[in-house]
């Protein structure tokens, strides 16, 4: 906008040296009539090529000339940069946030107006379902898998249990479209949106008009739940040298780092990869996992390596909600492993040897995992 | 004052080399090619939900939907010259206004069409997109996601599923589930599409659903009512669908 208030300048008569002002090409003479008017034509011939340019490459076209606030996406200090960068294309701004954080609690996303994201993403809970192992949905219906916690998906690349979807962006498809979770079509969800009197505007500031479509809802639905990372738990903490592990917490953490890190590794707690970690087959359910995606026989019963970051906070635990506490959960590990499955991760192969003391040290390490910043901060609240 | 001059005049020179990049075909020497597709069941127009067909095993059946992606339309030519276009079509026989498109090519003599039967791999896994592509068009898989790249839905006496319903969704962009065809349409004999500049020819598309049900592979409805995930039963409509095509006419 300097250069706009420079043209002023060469406009305006008794216009003032320009030598006092910054300007945009660091010109720092006084100049004559002659190379003013050069130096304004250049000026619009800019201004018309990159207004141009903009047309051609931006995704967002603003007519009133205002932008959203762009804001960046941080990666934690010390953190593997995310394999693709999921706002590439969808350039994250305060407004696009704010539109996507109005969707994922709006319950009007679902066919009968009464489940959000949010009913089965419960913020206390690190956005999982608390306490249940299926989520209720439309009618009361039951999902099939358990709520993950929603964090940190700016490092995945696929999403769900089975990895079935290969972006954040067109996620949100599945739970509106799904009879049962809010059993709703994608036509009528954008009916009802354009039928609202706050959307169009919300839409117009994050994306420059207010048309409503399905692309725009499903970028900012994309950026409120791609924005939410936790870094800032007790382990953090004392990684940052800003807290310390008790003697229990300690332990834990070096049983962890050497039986468990092959597959939740730090700092993620995942490596959000496919593996069959040796869960006896649910023979109601019959859920074989990425091998429904791939068709593949060599990933059959491999499910997506959950982050254990706020694990205290996201039980019921495993694809199916089957572990109601961590102990359950670690019980796995020291005694439950079918080693008979064909496709059991080869990390795995021998059961663990843990004890008691061990098994509760590591359940301390665990809680170290909560991160409050997330769970409480009223930036991702309703 | 000369530093000024030359400062400006490399500017010129930067912002014209900028705009030479985006140049787009200029008019003078383009004309338009207006694509028709006709949906056919063995040589008849296709009549949804009203006509009734038979496949080559005797099965009856119904057509109630028949839609496809074309894109990355291109023409060549004897000397190879090819223009080629990114868009993305759904041809959906249900709307009519989906049944044509024009592309802006190059004057010149062409003798053959080519075209993606179905939507590259990239655009699979590359998020929330627009137009043909919106997932409102009803060819998106939400849990498995890709694009269902061919639909081709109705009813048969010969289906188990409920209400006989015959229902083939046919798409997979990776590896060896990989559905996507690409299509080569020569033009007859002697026939080609000459592109005359500000001037617009026309080439119609014949699309047999007959062609669906066999060669190379056997699709009887009594065994294969439902497709709708990649793997082989879509690799197999797909090898037979892809001999669908066939120019029907080329109109300078
Ligand atoms: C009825 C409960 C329910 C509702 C409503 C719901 N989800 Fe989910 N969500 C789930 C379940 C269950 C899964 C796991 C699905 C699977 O793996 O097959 C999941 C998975 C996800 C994931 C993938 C997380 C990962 O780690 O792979 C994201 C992201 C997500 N949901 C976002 C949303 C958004 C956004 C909405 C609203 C548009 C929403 N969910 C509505 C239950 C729900
Ligand atoms: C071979 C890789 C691998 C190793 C090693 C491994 N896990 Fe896991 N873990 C997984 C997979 C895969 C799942 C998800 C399984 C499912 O739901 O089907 C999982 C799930 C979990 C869960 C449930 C999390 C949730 O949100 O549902 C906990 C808790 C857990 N692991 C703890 C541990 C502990 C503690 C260790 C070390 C003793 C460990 N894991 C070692 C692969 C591994």
């Amino acid at each position: 906008m300097k250069c706009l208030q420079i043209i002023k300048d060469i406009l305006s008569k008794g216009s003032k040296p320009l030598s006092k002002r910054s300007s945009c090409k660091g010109t720092s003479v006084a100049l004559g009539v002659r190379s003013r008017i050069i130096i304004l034509l250049s000026l619009c011939i800019t201004l018309c090529a990159l207004l141009i340019g903009a047309s051609n490459n931006s995704p967002v076209k603003f007519a009133d000339g205002n932008l959203p606030d762009y804001i960046e996406f941080k990666i934690p200090a010390g953190w593997p940069k995310p394999p693709t960068n999921i706002f590439a294309k969808n350039k994250l701004s305060e407004q696009g946030f704010q539109l996507g954080k109005k969707l994922f609690y709006d319950p009007r996303l679902s066919k009968d107006g009464s489940i959000s994201c949010a009913n089965c993403h419960q913020q206390f809970a690190a956005f999982a379902t608390y306490e249940h192992d299926f989520s209720h949905g439309h009618n009361d219906q039951h999902t099939s898998r358990n709520a993950p916690a929603l964090f940190n998906l700016a490092w995945m690349t696929k999403y769900h249990w089975d990895g079935g979807i290969n972006h954040i962006e067109v996620q949100p498809l599945s739970p509106i479209t799904s009879p049962t979770e809010m059993a709703e079509t994608l036509e009528n969800v954008l009916i009802k949106l354009k039928s609202d009197t706050a959307y169009p505007k919300l839409f117009k500031a994050a994306f420059g008009t207010e048309e409503i479509n399905s692309q725009r809802m499903l970028k900012a639905l994309a950026q409120f739940t791609g924005s939410i990372v936790s870094s800032n738990s007790k382990y953090d903490k004392v990684l940052r040298g800003e807290a310390s592990f008790t003697y229990a917490e300690e332990n834990g953490y070096k049983f962890f780092k050497a039986n468990c890190a092959g597959c939740h590794i730090e700092p993620l707690f995942t490596d959000n990869s496919f593996r069959n970690n040796g869960l006896e087959i649910n023979t109601f359910l019959k859920d074989y996992g990425r091998m429904n995606i791939t068709g593949n026989p060599k990933d059959s019963l491999k499910f997506k390596v959950p982050s254990l970051r706020n694990v205290a906070l996201s039980f019921p635990y495993m694809h199916d909600g089957r572990y109601y506490s961590l102990g359950a959960a670690i019980e796995h590990y020291r005694k439950g492993i079918v080693t008979t499955q064909s496709t059991l991760d080869p990390l795995l192969a021998n059961t663990f040897n843990i004890t008691n003391a061990q098994k509760y040290e590591l359940i301390y390490f665990l809680n170290t995992l909560t991160d409050t910043s997330i769970t409480r901060n009223p930036r991702f609240a309703k | 004052m000369n530093k000024i001059f030359l400062l400006l005049t490399l500017y010129f020179l930067a912002l014209l080399n900028t705009q030479s990049h985006s140049q787009k075909i200029t008019t003078s020497n383009t004309g338009t090619v207006k694509i028709t597709f006709i949906n056919t069941v063995k040589g008849q127009p296709l009549a949804l939900n009203t006509g009734s067909y038979t496949n080559p095993f005797g099965e009856a059946y119904t057509v109630s939907k028949f839609k496809y992606y074309i894109s990355h339309v291109s023409m060549a030519g004897a000397k190879g010259d090819v223009n080629e276009v990114e868009n993305y079509y759904l041809v959906d026989e249900s709307k009519p206004e989906t049944l044509h498109f024009s592309l802006t090519i190059n004057a010149g003599n062409y003798n053959r069409l080519n075209f993606l039967l179905g939507v590259d791999s990239l655009h699979n896994v590359s998020g929330a997109q627009s137009g043909a592509l919106d997932p409102l068009n009803d060819m998106f898989w939400t849990w498995n996601n890709g694009y269902i790249m061919a639909k081709l839905e109705g009813r048969s006496p010969q289906s188990k599923l409920v209400n006989n319903k015959l229902e083939f969704h046919i798409g997979g962009f990776m590896g060896e589930n990989n559905v996507l065809k690409n299509i080569t349409l020569h033009f007859p004999p002697g026939k080609f599409l000459n592109i005359q500049p500000g001037k617009t020819s026309e080439i119609m598309i014949e699309a047999d659903i007959d062609t669906w049900w066999q060669q190379p592979n056997d699709i009887k409805i009594a065994e294969h009512a439902v497709c709708s995930s990649p793997g082989q039963l879509a690799k197999k409509i797909a090898d037979n669908y892809s001999k669908m095509f066939s120019i029907k006419d080329v109109v300078n």
